[in-house]
């Protein structure tokens, strides 16, 4: 302890000390001297004598110093003030180094974070392994009932996975214990209509079973979970909502217990809260309202009848099960596979054996993966692209440190030769590489941060219920930092063991001569290397980038057969607010004609779906004249004024107008892709459709309309059944979507429309308000933001690869001074001076292209799905990246170039 | 001061710290002393390196073992002079004492015939 003070004190005497040390051997080296001379020396040499004798004096100062104090901590501020020093020296080098570093880290650690979340996270409960997933293998695609959950899928080895079961099969799980310990089940009901207190609004709700949130292992933030008392038919009607809703609504989860709510205006009581962090069992949905199973006879009449639950034939429950412990997947499936098919045989004897589905269990920690599939893919590509931009950041940092030590080839000799402990300026140039890694780190975790936030900005991209949640990711940034970190260490540390190492007096000798070693050509070489690669690798994102802005052009320029400007559209579901035929078509029809009264607004419509962007409706159709075949048809049921509201021309007969109501001769309106196809040239007019039994041909054809695209933007327009949805051809009325043709931004429209329909009824709340265009958008939100994200990563590429060939050439001209003044001394004009130099830069992106080129050929047939209208080779991508790597190359190269034709012969020579 | 010295002895580590505080057990000296001391009172056999010197000189200062103060040397110029504090006595006299049991354990197991003596 008492050590320590007197260290402390003296680290405050350091001036003093530094003076008296120097006394001290100075003294010594006197009486040494004297004591040559008394033996016979003259006074030089006895001096001389005693110097050497005493050898190294800084070494020993250094030496003596190291007793004094926590040296270590010492040198260690030192070598930081020294490297701080270095590098404000030298801004633009290091600004470009730090930047580049935490961009490479700062991209890389959001994608990674995305990624974590996405396909990594387990659910949050508890022993999320013991956990496993139940579904059906079948050879053929093909499902009857209702799934709201994305887990129904082609297997990329052959065949079709389904992921929901008819209720019976549930039961046939629930009955099989000896592998699991709970069986639960679960399907989404969509968004209901919620009424808290009068006030309305739209809710996603779940249908589980009783042993749902007792098999998963939830404790409740409030009240109690349902449990299996609650789902039975007849049960009191309870419902658990959500941690967030109960905050938003209730105020709080304790006040949310016992309260009274209306979902589709059915009584229900809260019984209690979910935990915070709990989503439910598939990360794409996050459900406000969970209900009991039994609960959809009475909210999806639609859907689910009392007979469902004995119906074999009609899947809709989403089952999870516990292993018992010990118990694994396999052996589980090993068990269950045997009373499955014997089942399946029976619940469908006119299935073909080969048909029948086969039972697979898979582990469930994770939950449902349909959202993984969504995104994996895109975000493989994507962490790609910022992989190689970190090997771009990287390749910098290497080539910077590389330049810089061999300038500092002579300032280490020089310090060797003044008594530097070879370990001590190691130890100072891992100094500056670790200084440059950490603050390079430090800015990364803020792009990180930052980063995340634009990531889920632009993958949500106005979805309103984006279910990712994605956080910094400590342990991915530890990876990333430590990559760069190595880099950095690497990089600094071989050229400074090498350039410590051995005899160092050639290198002293070695003035600014331009005349490279043969350890200084290798470097060089190296460095060559580095930059080559780096315009290789900045080609690849170059043509990502190309690749997927072609695409976005492709997808707007696409012709849609209606106008999307100016348009309002919104859904409203009076059914679910208790609305029965036939008033709800009078409602619907009386706001279409309230909201066209609305100043400013030049048309309404309504209709069963947005055109782009929110599903849609076919069946196969039966026409007159073509016997008993079936056309796959795809169906809109709309109401008045649809095609001039959304200026979709009338080619023949006439639109669906307000005489087609419920009671009048059934008719329809159909596109001119379906004309084509079931009438060929004949005119379709008075002709007759039907799609049922019932209704073999009972509509007839009253008008023809031009072609629109329909649900999907990537796809041509696919023959089209226009229905009036008053008439109720196409089943009973259910939710509508309203289309507002307005003056000027549809969007100033909303408060006046959300007022009016409050007015209407208050019971009713409003949802997906949107433009049409931003349907459209959404749409193609994945092509929006890889657009968008490749081109920042395409100008980030590019600025880091020009930094980088920027700042080698300007130190290759830098070495080269004296070698340009001779040959401009010796008459070279300054214009092949230019040239000499931008011929190097031109080679070495020549070499990067000829590398990158047959690269992105590869590699761009990896994204062949990403991509419309066009092929993975597209030449114009191709030739774009190309053109302009080479332009900023040899931009970034002609500064270095002009600056070496400025160099004055005299002034470099006399440097020698 | 580079005349062959054939059996000048390496010092072993450890043993200067010991050598410079029985050093100025005589009295206060200063460095140039102490390292001449040693070299004469071992009949040269050992010499001590000026780059070993001071930094054990100052290590030991700084462990509290030994004290400093600027004094005029015997040739009227100003020096340093390093004298035994009540610490480096005590740390003198443990050392010395093992070294003294270390020596002797040396001796037994090195010339067994003499243990008589």
């Amino acid at each position: 302890m008492k050590s320590f003070f007197r260290k402390l004190a003296w680290l405050t005497q350091r001036q003093a000390k530094e003076v008296e040390l120097e006394e001290e051997l100075q003294f010594h080296l006197q009486e040494e001297a004297g004591e040559r001379e008394a033996q016979g020396l003259a006074g030089d040499a006895a001096l001389q004598a005693a110097q050497r004798e005493l050898g190294n004096l800084t070494l020993l100062k250094e030496d003596t110093r190291a007793t004094w104090t926590w040296i270590f901590v010492e040198q260690f501020i030192q070598d930081i003030r020294y490297g701080l020093r270095a590098m404000a020296g030298n801004k633009a080098f290091t600004a470009m180094a730090i930047l580049s570093l935490a961009l490479g880290i700062g991209a890389n650690t959001a994608i990674f974070s995305f990624m974590d979340s996405i396909l990594l996270r387990s659910l949050p409960v508890p022993d999320p392994k013991s956990l496993v997933i139940l579904s059906w293998h079948t050879p053929h695609r093909g499902m009857h009932g209702t799934n709201r959950h994305d887990n129904s899928y082609n297997d990329p080895n052959g065949g079709f996975v389904g992921g929901f079961f008819a209720y019976p099969a549930f039961e046939l799980f629930r009955k099989n214990d000896s592998v699991f310990s709970t069986v639960f089940g679960y399907q989404g009901a969509g968004e209901l209509n919620l009424s808290i207190r009068g006030h309305a609004e739209l809710a996603e709700t779940e249908y589980v079973s009783g042993d749902y949130f007792p098999g998963l292992g939830i404790p409740p933030a409030a009240g109690r979970l349902i449990g299996p008392d609650d789902d039975r038919a007849g049960a009191p009607a309870t419902a658990v909502v959500s941690y967030a809703l109960s905050q938003k609504r209730f105020g709080g989860p304790a006040n949310a217990q016992g309260q009274s709510i209306l979902i589709n205006n059915h009584p229900f009581t809260v019984i209690g809260v979910a935990p915070p962090e709990f989503f439910g069992a598939d990360p794409d949905s996050s459900p406000d309202v969970y209900v009991p199973l039994h609960a959809n006879l009475l909210l999806s009449a639609q859907d689910y009848m009392a007979s469902t639950y004995l119906d074999p034939y009609y899947d809709w429950v989403v089952p999870m099960a516990r292993l018992r412990p010990g118990v694994t997947a396999k052996q589980a499936q090993a068990a269950l596979a045997g009373p499955f098919y014997a089942w399946a045989r029976t619940a469908d004897p006119t299935r073909r054996a080969e048909d029948t589905p086969t039972l697979v269990v898979r582990e469930g920690a994770d939950g449902l993966d349909g959202l993984r599939r969504t995104y994996s893919k895109p975000l493989y590509v994507l962490l790609a692209l910022v992989g190689l931009i970190l090997a771009i950041a990287c390749a910098n940092i290497a080539n910077l440190l590389l330049a810089r030590a061999a300038a500092r080839k002579r300032e280490i000799a020089l310090r060797l030769s003044l008594g530097a402990g070879r370990f001590r300026i190691i130890r100072q140039l891992l100094t500056e590489s670790v200084l440059l890694a950490v603050l390079g780190g430090a800015l990364g975790i803020a792009f990180a941060v930052w980063g995340i936030r634009f990531l889920t900005l632009l993958l949500a991209n106005g979805s309103e219920n984006f279910t990712l949640r994605a956080e910094l990711n400590w342990h991915v940034l530890a990876v990333v930092a430590a990559l760069s970190l190595f880099t950095g260490v690497l990089f600094g540390l071989t050229p400074a063991l090498q350039s410590t190492h051995g005899d160092f007096v050639p290198a002293l000798k070695e003035l600014r001569t331009g005349v490279a070693g043969g350890r200084g050509l290798r470097r060089l070489g190296l460095s060559r290397i580095l930059m080559v690669s780096q315009i290789g690798v900045t080609l690849l994102i170059l043509v990502a980038s190309g690749l997927f802005l072609r695409t976005l052009a492709n997808l707007a320029s696409i012709q849609l057969g209606f106008s999307r400007e100016h348009v309002l559209t919104f859904q409203i579901n009076a059914r679910q607010a208790g609305y029965n035929d036939p008033e709800i078509v009078t409602f619907y029809d009386g706001l279409r004609t309230q909201l066209g009264a609305i100043p400013g607004v030049r048309g309404v419509s309504l209709s069963n779906h947005s055109l782009i962007g929110t599903g849609t409706s076919g069946t196969g159709v039966i026409v007159s004249g073509s016997g008993s075949e079936r056309y796959d048809s795809s169906i809109l049921t709309i109401g008045a004024d649809f095609f001039s509201t959304m200026q979709v021309p009338i080619l023949s007969g006439r639109a669906i107008d307000a005489r087609d109501r419920s009671g009048s001769p059934m008719v329809a309106v159909v596109s001119e892709a379906f004309a084509k196809r079931s009438f060929g040239d004949r005119s379709p007019l008075g002709e007759h459709l039907g799609m049922g039994q019932e209704c073999a041909q009972c509509i007839e054809i009253v008008g023809v309309a031009a072609n629109t695209l329909y649900g999907n933007l990537k796809k041509p327009s696919p023959p089209t059944i226009y229905l009036p949805f008053a008439q109720g051809a196409w089943g009973p009325v259910q939710g509508m979507y309203y289309e507002l043709r307005t003056v000027g931004d549809p969007l100033n429209y909303v408060n006046s429309v959300r007022d009016l329909v409050q007015r209407a009824d208050q019971r009713l709340p409003l949802s997906n308000v949107k433009t049409q265009g931003a349907w459209i958008d959404q749409t193609i939100n994945q092509e929006i933001a890889f657009a968008r994200l490749t081109t920042a990563f395409a100008l980030l590429a590019l600025a880091i690869a020009c930094i980088g060939l920027y700042g080698s050439m300007s130190y290759n001209v830098a070495r080269r001074t004296s070698e340009i003044g001779i040959r401009m001394a010796l008459g070279a004009q300054r214009h092949r001076v230019v040239w000499m130099v931008l011929r190097e830069v031109i080679l070495l992106a020549a070499a990067g292209l000829a590398i990158g080129v047959p690269a992105a050929l590869t590699a761009s047939k990896l994204v062949r799905s990403f991509l419309f209208g066009m092929q993975p080779n597209d030449p114009l991508a191709l030739t774009g990246a190309a053109v302009t790597l080479l332009t900023a190359a040899i931009l970034s190269g002609y500064l270095p170039a002009r600056n070496a034709s400025l160099i004055d012969p005299m002034i470099s020579l006399r440097h020698e | 001061m580079n005349k062959k010295a054939p059996s000048r002895i390496e010092l072993m580590q450890g043993t200067l710290d010991l050598l410079i505080l029985r050093t100025l057990l005589a009295g206060p000296s200063h460095g140039h002393a102490i390292a001449k001391h040693i070299q004469r009172a071992s009949e040269d056999l050992l010499q001590v390196e000026t780059g070993s010197l001071y930094p054990a000189v100052h290590r030991l200062e700084a462990k509290g073992w030994i004290g400093d103060s600027w004094d005029l040397s015997d040739k009227g110029k100003r020096a340093r002079f390093y004298r035994l504090t009540a610490l480096g006595r005590k740390q003198l006299v443990a050392e010395h004492s093992k070294w003294q049991a270390f020596s002797r354990a040396m001796g037994l197991i090195l010339d067994p015939v003499e243990e008589g003596q």
